[in-house]
């Protein structure tokens, strides 16, 4: 049912629109904002992970000079949890009572009128804690264990019979640490209160949530809040949830009855907006000698926050990544004193992959096979769950293609036989398959007198190029110049959008834009559907099309007219149309709605005296669906691989066994690619519009990300004949 | 030991008002007198006293590169330092870069070859890409890959950031 015909807009790597703000610094973030009058908010966090507050002393702080007031549990209103979302429950409210569940956990804001006062009298805040044993390990025998959290277990065919008939089994243990999302921008509230109207800036992915969120908690009209985000500074999923400092920000601005802006600090960016949780995964494959997969098993456990929710179902993606017959996954969950994880860049699939990937890789060497040819052999032609046939697949293309490019007919398969002087060299690939993610979405479009154009949806662009994006589409769809159309987003006011995450946003969105046009069209028709001075008097929208800033008959382009000349007709000044998208259905299509498909191809070479591991070549071949912009989807696949880069050789959230504390709450200490890490790399789009939406994309935010520790690892195990199953890969591991 | 001087300290009297210094500061070829609180940073002060909010702060440690700025045609992480400490030196940041609305040559290369995501680095990479080009230190792109390393990108948008940044030195 694709409908968007291939255009001269969409699909063009133009510039980004929002490109002249962003390189003059005139693209404004949430703390880029000030309010005159505004005071300043700072937080303090637990300095243990579990126990109770015996007390305060707050002498010292409420004296400090500028201090307006110090709020804490004692002082705090009751105030509700917020709401059930589209992404699980809310985060608990905080300040309620004296419980410490977790190291960072804040337990007071300091108000001042500068943000410097703010900052000296939180760190005057006394606090007498009774300190109990936190529960800090996966394996810690008092963690309480959440089985199957998302119901998302599953179970095809005889997993004890698929063993049976294997003759090689691989069966290994992956660990995962704890990573961290550190978008670069501090994140940032500003709340401003007029009587029960609310003006909220702040660093979210989901201006909705928000809105909806406080007017919950602080029991006020949803009509009266507006939330503004037109630029964030990334996200990476730390923006998806209404955290804390969120909440707290808006209720010091309540009580000071000012204006009050608080901006975290990077300490307290590794406690307050969520991370990628660790993992423990117990991986097994069978297969035939002839390299036929019969049995996938893997279970997976994550941890979580005592009193807080995660959707981290990492073993999931084996199920749906192989045509085998008997697959078993299992995922758990681990309670524990933490402070609440959150989803990051791929969450579950960052994970599970890693140690999907590798084993496959295990058994394919195993069995004597080349790993692409393997991955091929067993590749899932249909949803392996539904048995439906894929809305779009072009993996076999992406492994193909991608293979071609990279050169991988030149790989010697056996472990340690490249090699360029001292330095080993090795190569590893991984697949990867994204899942389909899609949530209703609204968009108002509206053509003016002068014949520009002017869409907006509540959407935020952490990024992603979703102001390109969305400008280009909607120009393709009322056929007019890129420079005619405006895209807005970042404001409340908006139609509805939901989050900027799980790689949905530019199907969800493209599609209610897709729909707001071609309405937009048809009102325009309406208006002149009496008109006898109107070449396009009684047309339908299929008999019509549009081009140059005007809508023409399909079977005669010289009868039509364009948008300005309509409104000017008939004396308006503009004409709107609001249109919605909801996600397709498997039932309706008789397909699987795909996510997007991949193939990473990476080479590394290795000091093997010195356990240096660089990354020297990167091709990612990727199945996107249609492409919007061949630069912004590009950048997400590099960026995406530089996060998969990060992920498989550097990140490593530490916490202090026996304190809870973030050992590593610094860009100092808490390491990240930096320019010299990250070589030059190749993407390759392949595949075609999808057939699940009228405008065929899928999302390419995440999947860059995935399939590169596999890679990685697969690539080391080439390189050197070490399987190395727990990330990240660091030079105690790979010193020969 | 340490600990109790602490607790000494703070069970005495309220900390006393810091200083507020008058202090002036020259910003993109413009004179501005301040009178601040002595620990506002260079980079608090371009953003909170001056409303040039072009220069970002990322981590307030010296180790991101968001908030990187030129003085003296250097450049220089404006969080790690005082706004006191840089009375009579030579300001430029990003909105002082590029004049009668015509970008840098840098500032369009970046544009040009996509060379960020969020753009919260932004200024500060284009603010020490253009001190790169100065030091001559663009001239290979080994040495653009090691003295690009103070600003961290975390959408990952460093090949771009390379490929605007030879493009600019090529032309040089």
């Amino acid at each position: 049912m694709t409908t968007l015909e291939t255009g001269r807009t969409v699909g063009a790597g133009i510039d980004r629109v929002d490109a002249p703000l962003k390189v003059t610094g005139a693209a404004h973030y949430p703390n880029d904002f000030s309010i005159p009058g505004m005071a300043h908010a700072a937080l303090v966090g637990s300095t243990v992970a579990a126990g109770r507050i015996r007390g305060f002393d707050l002498s010292q702080a409420q004296a400090a000079p500028g201090v307006l007031t110090v709020i804490t549990h004692l002082t705090a209103p009751q105030l509700e949890r917020g709401p059930m979302t589209l992404l699980g429950g809310s985060p608990p409210a905080p300040l309620q009572d004296d419980r410490i569940l977790h190291y960072g956990q804040h337990i007071a804001v300091v108000v001042a009128e500068s943000a410097e006062q703010a900052r000296h009298a939180a760190r005057l805040v006394r606090v007498e804690y009774e300190t109990e044993k936190a529960v800090l390990g996966i394996d810690d025998p008092r963690a309480q264990i959440v089985e199957n959290p998302w119901g998302l277990d599953t179970d095809r065919g005889d997993i004890d019979a698929g063993f049976g008939q294997a003759d090689v089994i691989v069966e290994d243990t992956y660990t995962t640490p704890d990573n961290t999302n550190n978008p670069l921008g501090l994140m940032a509230t500003l709340a401003a209160w007029h009587g029960d109207a609310l003006t909220v800036h702040d660093s979210t992915q989901w201006p909705h949530n928000v809105r909806t969120s406080l007017a919950a908690i602080f029991k006020v009209p949803e009509s009266g809040v507006r939330v503004l985000a037109p630029f964030v500074g990334g996200g990476f999923g730390a923006g998806l949830r209404v955290w804390s400092h969120v909440i707290l920000t808006v209720l010091a601005a309540r009580q000071v009855k000012r204006p009050v802006k608080l901006v975290l600090t990077r300490p307290e960016m590794f406690t307050s907006v969520g991370h990628r949780p660790n993992s423990v995964q117990q991986i097994k494959i069978g297969a035939t000698r002839a390299g036929d997969l019969v049995a996938i098993e893997h279970h997976g456990i994550s941890s979580v926050a005592m009193e807080d929710d995660d959707y981290e179902p990492v073993s999931f993606g084996s199920a749906v990544a192989y045509a085998c017959p008997n697959v078993l996954t299992r995922d758990r969950q681990a309670r524990l004193n933490i402070p609440c994880p959150g989803s990051m860049r791929a969450p579950a699939e960052g994970q599970g992959n890693f140690a999907l990937e590798c084993a496959i890789d295990d058994v394919a060497h195993a069995v004597g096979m080349d790993p692409l040819e393997f991955r091929l052999r067993n590749y899932a032609e249909e949803h392996p769950l539904s048995g439906l046939p894929w809305s779009s697949k072009a993996l076999r293309e992406c492994y193909t293609e991608g293979a071609e490019r990279f050169g991988w007919s030149r790989r010697n398969p056996e472990p340690g036989s490249m090699r360029d002087g001292r330095l080993l060299i090795g190569y590893g690939l991984a697949g990867v398959s994204y899942p389909f993610y899609q949530v209703p979405c609204q968009a108002r479009a509206s053509v003016r007198r002068d014949g520009s154009a002017h869409v907006r949806s509540a959407a935020t662009d952490i990024g992603t190029g979703t102001y390109t994006v969305m400008t280009q589409l909607a120009a393709e769809l009322l056929g007019l110049d890129v420079s005619q159309v405006r895209f807005d987003l970042g404001d409340s006011d908006m139609p509805y959008s939901p989050q900027a995450g799980g790689s949905g946003l530019t199907g969800a969105l493209g599609n209610a834009v897709h729909t707001a046009c071609r309405r937009l069209v048809q009102e325009f028709l309406d208006v002149v559907a009496g008109d006898a001075g109107s070449p396009l008097r009684g047309c339908l929208l299929d008999d019509v099309t549009v081009g140059d800033g005007r809508i023409h008959r399909v079977d005669d382009p010289a009868q039509g007219e364009s948008y300005a000349d309509i409104l000017a007709r008939h004396g308006l000044e503009e004409l709107s149309a609001d249109g919605r998208s909801t996600p397709p259905r498997s039932e309706d299509l008789g397909m699987a709605p795909a996510g997007a498909f991949g193939a990473k191809f990476v080479e590394v070479r290795i000091d093997p005296e010195l356990g240096l591991l660089r990354v020297a070549r990167v091709v990612s071949a990727i199945d996107g669906g249609r492409i919007l912009n061949e630069k912004t989807a590009a950048s997400q696949i590099i960026g995406g691989t530089v996060g998969g880069i990060s992920q498989a050789m550097f990140e490593e959230t530490a916490t202090d066994a026996g304190t809870g504390r973030i050992a590593n709450a610094t860009f100092g200490d808490y390491l990240m690619p930096v320019n010299a890490d990250v070589p030059d790399m190749e993407v390759l789009f392949l595949g075609g519009p999808d057939r699940a939406t009228a405008v065929g994309t899928k999302g390419v935010g995440e999947i860059g990300l995935v399939g590169m520790a596999a890679a990685i690892g697969n690539a080391v195990f080439h390189a050197t004949g070490r399987r190395i199953r727990s990330l990240p890969f660091t030079i105690d591991q790979l010193m020969l | 030991m340490k600990h109790a001087e602490t607790e000494t300290r703070l069970s005495g009297q309220s900390p006393p008002e810091p200083p507020r210094v008058d202090i002036t500061l020259n910003v993109n070829g413009t004179s501005y007198s301040l009178r601040v609180d002595a620990r506002v940073t260079l980079l608090d002060a371009l953003r909170d006293h001056l409303g040039l909010t072009g220069a970002k702060k990322g981590c307030d440690q010296g180790a991101c590169g968001a908030c990187t700025v030129m003085v003296d045609g250097k450049r220089v992480v404006s969080c790690l330092g005082l706004a006191a400490q840089y009375q009579g030196r030579e300001i430029t940041t990003i909105e002082g870069l590029s004049a009668d609305g015509e970008l840098h040559p840098m500032q369009a290369a970046f544009a040009k070859h996509d060379a960020f995501q969020c753009g919260y680095c932004t200024p500060g990479q284009i603010m020490s890409a253009v001190c790169l080009i100065k030091e001559r230190r663009a001239e290979t792109d080994e040495d653009i890959r090691e003295f690009m390393s103070g600003n961290i990108c975390r959408c990952g948008a460093y090949p771009n950031i390379r490929a605007a940044i030879r493009e600019v030195a090529g032309e040089g």
